[in-house]
């Protein structure tokens, strides 16, 4: 196992990082907690002249409970988010999914950022992000735009992060009152183990009538995917065990799984409709506050 | 170019100029010389790299040593302050925390940042702060219960390390858990693998290895290798000796470099030496060589099918190991059933997978000489392997095994790397020091064989076995290694736990285009044990009764010899299946749990060493020598034996104390070096107790002899009517009568030279005269049954293990928390084995799952609750009664597991590993 040769650069200041990058023209490679970054080199499956270190950028960190949204730096491991206060209040499927993200050691080193980045289709934090409809700052030397994270993946490791850009910030918007989001993740042993699927369901009920549905699902499709139909489907129903199974259906349906070592495609598509429906029912339950614990 | 970093490392603060490409955990390893940081895997799956980075633990596999200026690294040499144990390592020693100790020094440092933000874990907490390190050893029971039990060594003056409260033994050494012999070094970082090892000039070595699975070589060009800059030298099979070496003499088929073709992706092509591991690997990939496609097999089907493409000249079948044999009428016997069941089973390719990766260093002395360090668990036969294909005597090698991070029968054999590091440090006149990568440990493999089983059983009504009859092919990929011996056990095992009056076994070995299969503990018998405790259930189903009761009927009982003409001596069988009945609450449940929940009993044993060696030698199987120091106050054991994490130094340790009549404290273990310790055929086959017991026995014995003539002198009593016993010789019947042992071996010394014991072990002659009675015999053998309960997600498929009830005959054990350490980790390991873990390969014969993310054996969080039990049972052949349980204990689990997961499902998976995706098409096609 060999790590080959690069120079490194460790810029303190965003704008140095993004000048940098914008010189270095798509010869560098940004690392973040390196988790993806290093295992992949070290294995031969990608290389780079540079590579860019964001690790010392300050304003890269911090998890802010703003008027609005949340707006989490993107050098936030999954420890820090599973722990955050604001997260559990936001979006609680986000630290549900960050608590069995990997092992403990790893959960230290890897960022929210580079999980996005690595756009690998079973990554664990997604699906919460997109029920819950995050958007993604993305930052040039030149400029900063704003990209919905379900226009943000575009295929298996594949983004529309520019090779000159930096993801600078994961913006939550904030969910109406009656709102729960809850995140289900199988896995072929129970730490340090990828997701062979992964729904996250986000509910927000109004008197008794389901007012806004999203369901998410990972390590299913090409990226991590929203299934609209079930909102369509769940949308000014009232929520309960029935509709909530036909809607794990249409979710098992619309997926389009592949065979690897994990899990048959046909089984995932068994896995999609279980875990959509219990994350349905965990959603459920957190609209009213109440915690249903997860299978 | 370099980066400067200022960083502090265990409290010093260290200037360094660092690569930019260069990891943590080399500067710490290569630079800093702290190689109490592990290297299991490189990209952070294992946690043995672990250190706390400002506090928090972090993989430093993953983490660049440029990016560290201003940060606190704290590593396991950093634990320990101002030489007084840091309450958790105190904790690891006294609960027996540690077997290799390969993943300790991780796990000291996931649990030290625990405590620190957590200082009163719940178990659940303590077990996801683990979810990140993997253990192979220990079944994390006791790492576990050492963290619940830290607050005991928070004061070190109070409460220093100690052995835990004394256990019930009729002897004052043996039957004691004390601290094991070697754990202090390993919860300090300061073992020493053979990874670990550095000497000045060292270069390192890789090897290139076939990318084809079978081809003609047509053209192999190393001159761009040896141009590149930094390499010192690369060999093919020109530089190298051509004798054809292997495991078993009858089939030795291996050769350092293929010549002719290759035969699997992963044959060894040529090696190079660099000053680096880092250019030995670049220039490899300049190394040109061209195939010629052949075609290939992958498996038992097509190896053996007409006009199938042939591995071996010399077997034209493709079938290597052909096993027929035949003990009273199967015929009559099933005629004589009330019911007859049979089915198919397949057994999975399973990796031994050890924390530590193999590693080999060598150098040749000035004097012509060659030291060998290898992390083996067999150095004798390394020793005769390197001697004979290297073509010199034995004399002029010496080996030496350091610190070994598990084997579990992955390390048994002399592999290529300690050749071509030997090779190469010839050819460069300085240190080689080679190592596998993690995908290099999977496609060099010799794991445990695909085996595909059909079996069949019949009973009476009564319960009572009336024949068995077991056809059994095994895919042993492209060489034999332990092939023919494996071959046999998966039969020869089968009638040692139940009494079998009719047997027939026919056992196939196939060549096919894969990495060689070899020796995985329990070597063969796992899976033949697997369908038979699943079929056996079956039976007792068919005729309506109870599992236990059908296992008691049959049970093997004291002073028998089997069907195939093995010796069983002690035999409490019955009382392991009696007491796990008690202790697992089985006929309250049995029957009675609800869907989804289930309980399931297998059974199993295993020899307590070979009855014969793997090549014919006059050597006794395990030799011993005892020095007493000058003083009379400590004694040195001389024992080639492999201490490879199981704890046999402590046990053989506890052994000589025991006979010796002094604290086990006194006895010191010498390094396992050929040129200091005399051979032991070392660890498989669960030898070394019973073996390696006798032989250091013996050389006690010899020491004590001497001493009690010097007493019975002082004393004026015959020798015959002395005792020795915690450092005392006295009057058996007048224990006051006595002298000080220390006194008694200083005047030996003064009157005679030096206090010297030696010891031998030979097994008596065993077994039948038929073809192949050899395997299978030994002195004693283990007998165990276990309980395992079990709730699967019916929706899912995915099993959840509860709990286990474990009882074991091991005959008198000799240091009940290794013993039962062992339990676990058999338990957690054969779990791994059951229910996830299988090598696969693609279509063209490459393993898919060559790493620790996708190869997965469990975590922490996939351990059971855990009971594990020993009978009273006393062996007459062994050591104060003990007997064998390494291996012996992971045999009864994927019967009692499978057994379970049918009990809680109705679903009958036969085809291992039972994954969730298989018990949910099972459930599925049951509605
Ligand atoms: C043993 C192990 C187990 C794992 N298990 C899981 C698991 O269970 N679930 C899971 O989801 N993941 C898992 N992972 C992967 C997970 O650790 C990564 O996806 C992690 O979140 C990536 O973050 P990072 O900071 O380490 O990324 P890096 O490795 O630093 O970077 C990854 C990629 O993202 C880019 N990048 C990173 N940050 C930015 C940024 N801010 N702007 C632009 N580009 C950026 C990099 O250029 C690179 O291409 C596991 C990894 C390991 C090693
Ligand atoms: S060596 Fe770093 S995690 Fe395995
Ligand atoms: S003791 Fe944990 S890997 Fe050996």
């Amino acid at each position: 196992m060999r790590l080959e040769d690069f120079q490194f650069h460790a810029p303190g200041k965003l704008a140095e990082a993004t000048h940098l990058l914008s010189v270095l023209e798509g010869t560098a490679r940004v690392v973040a907690g390196g988790t993806d970054l290093l295992a992949d080199m070290k294995q031969g499956r990608l290389g780079a002249a540079h590579v860019v270190s964001i690790a010392g950028i300050p304003e890269l960190r911090g998890i802010e409970d703003r008027e609005n949204v949340l707006r989490i730096g993107p050098l936030e491991t999954p420890n820090r988010i599973a722990a955050s206060d604001a997260v559990l209040r936001r979006i609680r499927g986000l630290a549900d999914a960050a608590g069995v993200m990997a092992g403990y050691q790893v959960r230290n080193l890897a960022t929210i950022g580079g999980n996005l980045a690595s756009a690998v289709p079973s990554g664990d934090l997604p699906p919460a992000l997109l029920v819950a409809g995050a958007v993604v700052e993305l930052t040039a030397h030149d400029g900063i735009r704003t990209v919905s994270l379900a226009d943000f993946f575009l295929g298996p490791r594949k983004t529309g992060l520019g090779p000159d850009e930096i993801l600078t910030a994961v913006i939550v918007p904030h969910l109406p009152a009656g709102s729960g989001v809850a995140y289900e993740k199988f896995q072929l042993r129970d730490a340090s183990a990828l997701a062979v699927v992964g729904v996250a369901a986000r509910l927000t009920i109004a008197d008794g009538v389901i007012a806004t549905a999203r369901l998410a699902v990972g390590a299913a499709a090409p990226t991590p995917v929203l299934i609209p139909e079930v909102a369509e489907l769940l949308e000014g129903k009232p929520p309960g065990a029935e509709v909530f199974a036909a809607a794990a259906r249409i979710a098992s349906e619309e997926v389009k799984p592949i065979s690897d070592l994990r899990g048959s495609a046909a089984y995932r598509r068994d896995l999609v409709r279980v875990l959509a429906g219990r994350a349905l029912t965990r959603a459920e339950g957190r609209c009213r506050n109440e915690e249903v614990p997860s299978c | 170019m370099l980066n400067e970093i200022t960083v502090t490392i265990n409290g010093d603060e260290h200037h360094l100029g660092v690569r930019q490409n260069e990891t943590l955990q080399d500067v710490l390893r290569l630079r800093l010389g702290l190689t109490g940081t592990k290297k299991g895997c490189e990209v952070g799956v294992c946690g043995s790299c672990t250190v706390l980075l400002d506090g928090e633990p972090v993989n430093s596999c993953l983490v660049l040593a440029a990016s560290l200026t201003g940060k606190e690294v704290t590593t396991i040499e950093g634990l320990a302050e101002g030489g007084r144990l840091h309450p958790l390592q105190a904790s690891f020693l006294h609960h027996g925390a540690v077997q290799c100790g390969y993943c300790t020094p991780g796990m000291l440092l996931s649990a030290k940042a625990l405590i620190d933000r957590n200082p009163d874990p719940t178990e659940e907490e303590i077990l996801s702060a683990f979810g990140g390190n993997l253990c192979r050893c220990t079944g994390y029971v006791k790492i576990v219960e050492a963290v619940q039990g830290y607050r005991e060594f928070l004061d070190p003056e109070e409460c220093p390390p100690c052995p835990p409260p004394d256990e019930e033994s009729p002897y004052p050494v043996v039957g004691r858990s004390v601290i094991r012999k070697d754990a202090p070094d390993r919860v300090t970082g300061r073992a020493v693998y053979t990874g670990d090892l550095s000497l000045p000039g060292m270069l390192y070595g890789k090897i290139l290895t076939s990318t084809i699975a079978h081809a003609k070589i047509t053209k192999l060009d190393v001159s761009r290798a040896e141009a590149f800059p930094g390499v010192k030298a690369v060999i093919t099979a020109k530089d190298v000796s051509n004798v054809i070496y292997g495991v078993s003499p009858a089939r030795y088929d291996e050769m350092i470099f293929a010549t002719d073709k290759v035969r699997y992706i992963g044959d060894e092509i040529a090696a190079v030496a660099a000053i680096d591991e880092a250019t030995a690997q670049a220039a490899l990939e300049l190394i040109e060589v061209e195939y010629e496609e052949l075609p290939a097999v992958f498996n038992v089907a097509d190896a053996t099918a007409e006009g199938a493409p042939v591995l071996h000249e010399k077997y034209p079948t493709n079938i290597n190991v052909v096993v027929d044999q035949n003990f009273g009428d199967v015929e009559a016997g099933f005629a004589e059933a009330d019911a007859v069941v049979s089915r198919s089973f397949t057994g999975n390719r399973t990796y031994q997978a050890p924390i530590e990766p193999h590693a080999s260093l060598a150098r040749w002395e000035a004097d012509g000489r060659l030291t060998l360090w290898s992390s083996t668990q067999t150095p004798h036969y390394m020793h005769y392997m390197m001697a004979r294909v290297l073509e010199v005597p034995m004399a002029q090698i010496r080996i030496i095994k350091p610190a070994v991070g598990g084997g579990f029968g992955g390390k048994a054999e002399t592999t290529p790397l300690d050749f071509c590091s030997s090779y190469l440090a010839k050819v460069t006149g300085r240190p080689v020091m080679m190592k596998y990568a993690r995908n290099e440990m999977f496609m060099h493999n010799r794991g445990r064989h695909r085996q595909e089983i059909e079996l069949k059983i019949g009973v009476r009504k009564d319960g009572s076995i009336t024949a068995v009859k077991q056809t059994v092919h095994l895919d042993g990929g492209a060489y034999t290694s332990f092939g023919i011996i494996t071959t046999y056990y998966a039969g020869s095992m089968v009638p040692t736990l139940y009494k079998l009056p009719n047997y027939k076994y026919q056992g196939y070995r196939v060549y096919t285009n894969l990495p060689a299969c070899g020796a995985f503990r329990g070597h063969g018998c796992p899976h033949p044990r697997f369908a038979f405790e699943t079929l056996l259930s079956e039976a007792a189903e068919a005729i309506g009764m109870d599992d236990f009761d059908i296992r008691q009927k049959n049970a093997m009982t004291p002073n028998t010899s089997t069907v195939n003409e093995l010796s069983i001596l002690s035999c409490e069988f019955p009382a392991t299946l009696a007491q796990a009945r008690q202790a697992s609450g089985w006929d309250k449940k049995k029957g009675h749990l609800p869907k989804g929940r289930g309980i399931g009993v297998g059974c199993g044993g295993f020899v307590s060493g070979a009855g014969y060696p793997i090549y014919r030698s006059r050597f006794p199987h395990s030799n011993a020598v005892i020095r007493v120091l000058e003083d009379g106050h400590a004694a040195t054991l001389h024992i080639a034996a492999a201490e490879i994490g199981q704890g046999s130094d402590t046990v053989l340790t506890q052994i000589a104390a025991e006979e010796m009549g002094v604290p086990y404290e006194t006895i010191l273990m010498a390094d396992c070096d050929s040129d200091i310790s005399p051979i032991d055929l070392g660890s498989y086959s669960s030898r070394v107790t019973l073996m390696g017991g006798n032989a250091v026995k013996m050389a006690a014995s010899r020491v004590k002899d001497q001493l009690f003539e010097i007493a019975g002198r002082r004393l004026g009593v015959p020798p015959t009517g002395l005792m020795a016993m915690e450092g005392r010789i006295f009057v058996a019947e007048r224990p006051e009568v006595g002298m000080d042992w220390a006194e008694a071996a200083r005047i030996a010394f003064s009157e005679a030279g030096p206090l010297v014991g030696t010891g031998f072990y030979e097994p008596p002659r065993l077994g039948g005269s038929y073809k192949g009675a050899a395997v299978g015999t030994s002195p004693a053998y283990s007998f165990g049954t276990i309980v395992m309960e079990v709730a699967v997600d019916l929706e899912t498929g995915k099993v959840k293990v509860l709990d286990c009830t474990d009882f074991h005959d091991s005959g008198q054990i000799v240091n009940p928390t290794t013993a039962h350490g062992q339990v676990h980790g058999a338990i957690v390991m054969s779990i791994g084995e059951t229910l996830m873990e299988e090598v696969l390969f693609t279509e063209d014969g490459q393993v898919r799952n060559p790493n620790l993310h996708e190869y997965l054996i469990p975590t922490a969080m996939d351990t059971p609750r855990i009971s594990s039990g020993f009978v009273d049972s006393y062996e007459p052949r062994g050591p104060f009664g003990a007997k064998e349980l390494g291996e012996g204990a992971t045999l009864p689990i994927m019967g009692a597991l499978g057994n379970a997961i049918y009990d809680a499902t109705g679903v009958r998976i036969t085809e291992l590993p039972i994954t969730p995706e298989k018990i949910l098409r099972g459930l599925k096609e049951q509605a």
